[in-house]
């Protein structure tokens, strides 16, 4: 009884493209879908262990280019793709995190953003392998059949069930998570770094822990961008507004929950859409101050507040 | 065997000779106590022995392993726990996951951490306390669950910074009972104290350091009549500054 409204979401989710077969709509919630996984990674990292990350487009765009690259040089298909980005990224991650957790605080959120331009200029300069500025684009999927019927890939409707299973897959690794021991050291971690030494936490392996499960979903999200808009260069996957856009996501949804990122996604990617529709020149602007009034009126986030108000736990 | 024996221990931050050549030893079952006048080096002492600082030289041996060089969280899992002397609890999580997240070091599962955290807290005066935000304790509170979380570790040597500051005179004497009963069950104790009177009726020997060095290290009814003690924290006569 107690998962009858998460059991109702799902399946209200999963009707989605029977109830409103336009295109443009399902490729809004496609999007939705995305950012609520980059959104649910970010906060596992920014939000459980208070580790500030301003360059997780890194693993948003490994996962894209493992994607592209496996299926490109390699004909792996990209479903498969979505796994392996997930898992590429999960290992850069770890050297990343062992060299940028020596560094606390404002130092440490700095030197992912360093880490992430590193990254960028890599993508970029090493053209064997990204083709560079030009970047890389798959033509056509492979082709398959789902119970006999073939999939057909120029329509919505499969990207969007992939969105969906990846998106719920990173709620759900939020909730197993947050109730595990893992869970609460990083709320210790997040807490009083030295507190968390001083009872016998590994703060440095738990962090490179709590980074590299982040990345992981960032680079499925990153892997499903790839699949799904079938062209990616190195700035539209491993730019810093990537990285902005999935803070302002956790944040906006509320930190440290497990649906927040899906609220911040709805909220912001509606907006972003909303905006750009209605005022060709500075939508941006508008978008700023949504976020400044949402950050001083609901610094606990939209789905923080609601928990607050109706005392639910997730 | 001495349960920790620290040997030429010796920290310079730049010029300043924080600690310098200090040696001493706790003997299992001991409260320990550990005084000297403001910047005498005792936290400094604690840091180094606690892994937060690394020593300039020297050794800090428990049960005869050097722990220099180790991190804190493994010198915690080797059995020597600190706390700290501003107290550092996890603000806004409630009392009970405070102490259970420290005894998850040795269960686990979180039912058995959290009935572990409970025990404990139960000990310290604390249950009725259990889904109270630690930063809504009162500071005496916040002490007694700085030792609280300590002791979920388990350790063999309980390290305490301070926990009489800031207390009044009937939660000193609390608090003094406490430490004596922790040392009864078995924890053996160092303790760094500025409240002499509490240190006086409860340690079995006290090491005094001034000016990072040891000056005494004896019972605590000598400690109190030794003449460099007195001068270490009232200074000397001027006409003994003369004649010395």
């Amino acid at each position: 009884m107690k998962h009858l409204p998460v059991v109702a979401l799902i399946l209200l989710f999963a009707a989605v493209p029977w109830i409103v077969p336009v295109p443009f709509f399902l490729h809004l919630v496609i999007m939705v879908l995305m950012w609520t996984v980059l959104g649910a990674a970010w906060n596992i990292l920014g939000g459980f262990a208070g580790q500030v990350s301003f360059g997780h487009a890194t693993f948003l765009g490994a996962g894209a280019y493992t994607t592209m690259i496996l299926y490109l040089k390699l004909g792996l298909a990209p479903w498969y793709g979505i796994v392996a980005g997930g898992i590429v990224a999960a290992l850069i991650a770890l050297p990343i995190g062992f060299i940028c957790f020596r560094l606390r605080g404002p130092y440490f959120a700095l030197s992912t953003l360093a880490v992430a331009e590193i990254v960028r200029l890599v993508a970029l300069n090493w053209e064997s392998l990204t083709a560079g500025p030009v970047g890389l684009l798959i033509t056509t999927l492979p082709e398959i059949s789902f119970f006999g019927t073939p999939v057909n890939w120029e329509s919505k409707t499969p990207f969007y069930y992939i969105g969906l299973a990846i998106a719920l897959g990173a709620l759900l690794v939020t909730a197993v998570m947050s109730r595990t021991r893992m869970g609460a050291y990083l709320l210790a971690i997040r807490e009083d770094i030295d507190t968390a030494e001083a009872i016998g936490i590994n703060t440095v392996r738990v962090r490179v822990a709590a980074l590299s499960l982040s990345a992981m979903l960032a680079g499925a999200a990153g892997g499903f961008y790839a699949m799904y808009l079938r062209y990616i260069d190195p700035d539209a996957v491993f730019s810093i507004s990537l990285s902005v856009e999935m803070v302002f996501i956790a944040v906006v949804g509320g930190l440290t929950t497990v649906f927040g990122p899906l609220i911040g996604a709805i909220f912001l990617v509606t907006l972003g859409e909303t905006f750009r529709e209605h005022f060709l020149v500075g939508h941006l602007i508008f978008y700023g101050v949504f976020m400044m009034v949402a950050i001083r009126y609901m610094p606990e986030g939209i789905w923080g507040k609601l928990r607050l108000l109706t005392g639910l736990r997730h | 065997m001495a349960l920790l024996e620290v040997k030429g221990l010796t920290k310079h931050f730049g010029g300043l000779r924080a600690v310098h050549d200090f040696s001493f030893h706790v003997n299992p079952g001991e409260i320990l106590g550990l005084i000297g006048p403001n910047g005498a080096g005792k936290t400094t002492a604690f840091n180094l022995i606690s892994g937060f600082i690394r020593p300039t030289v020297g050794q800090i041996l428990l049960e005869g392993d050097d722990l220099v060089g180790m991190k804190p969280y493994a010198i915690t899992r080797k059995g020597v726990t600190r706390t700290f002397q501003i107290v550092k609890p996890f603000k806004k999580l409630p009392v009970l996951e405070n102490v259970a997240l420290a005894a998850f070091m040795r269960y686990r599962s979180r039912s058995e951490a959290e009935a572990e955290a409970r025990k404990v807290l139960e000990r310290m005066g604390l249950g009725p306390k259990l889904s109270t935000s630690a930063s809504d304790l009162t500071l005496s509170e916040q002490k007694r669950l700085e030792i609280a979380r300590a002791l979920a570790t388990r350790p063999k040597l309980l390290l305490l910074d301070e926990p009489m500051s800031g207390l009044n005179a009937t939660e000193i004497d609390q608090a003094t009972r406490l430490v004596i009963d922790i040392c009864k069950e078995g924890v053996t104790v160092i303790w760094v104290e500025h409240v002499l009177k509490a240190i006086m009726n409860a340690s079995h020997r006290v090491v005094v350091i001034s000016q990072g060095q040891k000056i005494a290290d004896s019972s605590p009814h000598q400690v109190v009549n030794n003449p460099d003690v007195i001068a270490a924290y009232l200074g000397k006569r001027s006409n003994e500054h003369v004649v010395r």
